[in-house]
C-alpha cells in the first residue's frame, strides 16, 4: 500500500508544474487564495491591543518624531502574558522582503505547497517577537490550541509560529483539525515543513522532499498535486514522525 | 567586462542618461494577475544607465547632513550566509555606510557599488535634493525590456542571467555564493547591459519605483523591481521583466537600491 501511495505521489508531482504561462485564476481558486491568507486574531485583550496598535505611528508625523512599528515599551510591559501573545500575533514589528509574496496562481485549491504564503504582506515578526514565541513555547502552544479549537481554523500566523517554534508535538492536533474539513491544505504544508526542518529521514528521502525542497528546480512556489493519496501519505508520515520523534 | 567598465566611466562623467522616446509600449505578462500583458502610452523620459551609487548618495548626505531611516530607527535588515530562505537579521549598526552591519565591513572601497540599506522614504529625500525622480512601474519595465516582449530582455530562458546580472547562484543561502565574483553588491556596470545600454536592470539591487499595483494599497507600501544579489532561481527569482516586489516604505534592506529618471524642465 505504501509503495502504491509513493508511486502516485511521485507521478502527481512530476506533472505538477508545467503551467508557467498561467491564465487568470478561477473564482474557486481566488476564493481559496483568500482563505489561505486568513490569520487568527487571539481573543485575549484583542480590543485593547488593537487600540494600542492604532496609536503606533509608523510614519513620521507633523511632530517630527521618527516613526516606529514597535509598541511603547512601558505599554508593552503593562500587558498581561495573554495580551502580549495577542499583540505579537496581530502586530508584526519588522519587515519582510520584496519578493517573498507568491503571485496568485491557477487552481490553488488543488495544490499542496511546499511553503506557506506570507502572513503579513510587507511586515514580519521582529527578533524579539520570535524570541517571545520560543521563550514561552509551551504557553504559546497552549494558547494557539485554545484559539484553534474555538475558531476551528489554524490561522496563517499560527502556522508560521508552529513552524518557527518547531511545535512537532502539535502534529496529532493539527491532523485532527485538518480532518474536520479536509480543506486547509496548508496544514499539510506545516506537517511537511516540520518533517523537513527536523530532517526526518523517511521524509528526506521521499519524492515529496525532492520535489518541494531538495531538487535543483524546486523553488518557493513548488507544490504537489492535491489528491487523497498524497494527503494520506503526508498524514501517515507525519504521524510516524511524531511517534518516533517525540 | 572591459567594455562595461569604460562605458561606466564615460556615462558617469557625462551624466549619460538614456532617452526613452514617447510612445506605446507592450509590458506585462500574459495572464499574470499582478502585471497583465497590455499596451501603455508614456511620455518620453530619460533614465540613468546605472543604479545610484554610494558615491552619489554620499554627496547628498554631505550636502544635507541627512540621516537615513536605518540610522534613526536602527531597524535595518541584513544578510549573512547561513540564514534560511527569506530570512534576514536585524542589525542596529547597519545603514548605508555599513549595509550589512559594522561587523561585516563598510563601503570605503565600494563607492561605485549601488547604495543600499536605504528606505523608499530616504530615496524620496535624495531625489528631491538631486532634482530627479524614480521611474514609475511602467517606465521601469519599458526601459528594462528595451523593446522586447520576452520574460528577459535577452530571451525567454533565464539560463544566461549570469552574463547580465549579479544574482545568487547557490541552491540556498546557507553557504556563501561568490560564483560570479560578488557575494553582496557588485560595482554598477559590471555585467552586460540591455539593448538600450542600461546596466543591472536585473540583479545587484532591487530598484524602487513609484506607483501602485492596486488602487486600495496602503500608503506604507512601495514597490521595487528587477531582483537583487540575494535572489536565486529557487528563492525570489524576481530578476525578470515582469515581477513586481513590495516592501514597506520604511524598510531598509541591504539589497534595496534605486536608479533615477531626470526631471523634465518645468515639471516639479
Amino acid at each position: 500500500m505504501l509503495l502504491l501511495l509513493f508511486t502516485t505521489l511521485a507521478y502527481g508531482s512530476v506533472h505538477a508544474q508545467d503551467d508557467d504561462e498561467y491564465k487568470e485564476a478561477s473564482k474557486e481558486s481566488q476564493a481559496y487564495h483568500k482563505y489561505r491568507l486568513v490569520s487568527t486574531k487571539p481573543p485575549f485583550g484583542l480590543q485593547k491591543v488593537n487600540a494600542l496598535c492604532a496609536q503606533i505611528k509608523e510614519v513620521d508625523g507633523d511632530d517630527g518624531l521618527d516613526g516606529t512599528a514597535i509598541l511603547d515599551p512601558k505599554k508593552y510591559m503593562a500587558l498581561s502574558f495573554r495580551e502580549k501573545f495577542t499583540y505579537h500575533m496581530v502586530h508584526p514589528e519588522s519587515y519582510s522582503q520584496n519578493c517573498d509574496a507568491m503571485p496568485p496562481i491557477q487552481d490553488e485549491q488543488k495544490k499542496i505547497f511546499g511553503q506557506l504564503p506570507d502572513a503579513f504582506s510587507e511586515k514580519n515578526w521582529s527578533d524579539r517577537q520570535e524570541k517571545f514565541f520560543t521563550d514561552h513555547r509551551d504557553s504559546v502552544i497552549a494558547l494557539m490550541q485554545y484559539c484553534i479549537t474555538k475558531d476551528k481554523r489554524v490561522g496563517l500566523n499560527f502556522k508560521h509560529a508552529i513552524v518557527d517554534i518547531n511545535a512537532k508535538e502539535m502534529i496529532p492536533f493539527l491532523i485532527s483539525m485538518y480532518n474536520e474539513q479536509k480543506k486547509d491544505h496548508d496544514i499539510l504544508t506545516v506537517l511537511m515543513l516540520l518533517m523537513k526542518n527536523n530532517a526526518y529521514q523517511p521524509f528526506m528521502v521521499s519524492a515529496s522532499n525532492k520535489k518541494l525542497y531538495a531538487d535543483q528546480e524546486a523553488s518557493y512556489k513548488s507544490y504537489l498535486n492535491f489528491n487523497v493519496e498524497n494527503e494520506a501519505l503526508i498524514i501517515k508520515r507525519a504521524l510516524d514522525f511524531y511517534r518516533g520523534g517525540k | 567586462m572591459l567594455l562595461a567598465g569604460c562605458s561606466f566611466c564615460y556615462s558617469q562623467a557625462n551624466n549619460n542618461f538614456v532617452l526613452v522616446p514617447a510612445g506605446k509600449y507592450t509590458i506585462g505578462k500574459k495572464g499574470y494577475l499582478t502585471n497583465p500583458l497590455r499596451t501603455v502610452q508614456v511620455d518620453s523620459f530619460s533614465i540613468a544607465p546605472y543604479e545610484t551609487t554610494n558615491r552619489q548618495f554620499e554627496a547628498f548626505v554631505k550636502a544635507t547632513h541627512y540621516q537615513t531611516d536605518a540610522e534613526r530607527r536602527h531597524d535595518a535588515l541584513v544578510f549573512e550566509p547561513g540564514l534560511k530562505e527569506f530570512e534576514w537579521i536585524s542589525d542596529t549598526t547597519a545603514y548605508w555606510r555599513y549595509p550589512n552591519g559594522k561587523s561585516r565591513g563598510g563601503i570605503e572601497k565600494e563607492m561605485d557599488h549601488p547604495v543600499t540599506c536605504i528606505s523608499y522614504h530616504d530615496i524620496m529625500a535624495y531625489c528631491t535634493w538631486a532634482g530627479v525622480r524614480l521611474p514609475s512601474l511602467e517606465e521601469w519595465e519599458i526601459a528594462c525590456r528595451a523593446g522586447t516582449t520576452t520574460d528577459y530582455f535577452f530571451g525567454d530562458s533565464g539560463a544566461f542571467i549570469g552574463q547580465y546580472a549579479n544574482v545568487w547562484h547557490g541552491r540556498d543561502h546557507m553557504m556563501a555564493d561568490t560564483m560570479d565574483g560578488h557575494m553582496y553588491t557588485a560595482p554598477v556596470g559590471s555585467f552586460k547591459p540591455n539593448a538600450w545600454g542600461l546596466y543591472d536592470m536585473y540583479g545587484n539591487v532591487f530598484e524602487f519605483c513609484t506607483g501602485k499595483l492596486l488602487p486600495d494599497e496602503g500608503n506604507t507600501l512601495a514597490h521595487a523591481r528587477g531582483g537583487s544579489w540575494w535572489c536565486s532561481k529557487n528563492a525570489c527569482n524576481f530578476f525578470n521583466s515582469y515581477d513586481i516586489g513590495r516592501v514597506n516604505i520604511r524598510a531598509s534592506f541591504s539589497n534595496q537600491g534605486f536608479r533615477v529618471v531626470k526631471m523634465k524642465k518645468g515639471k516639479g
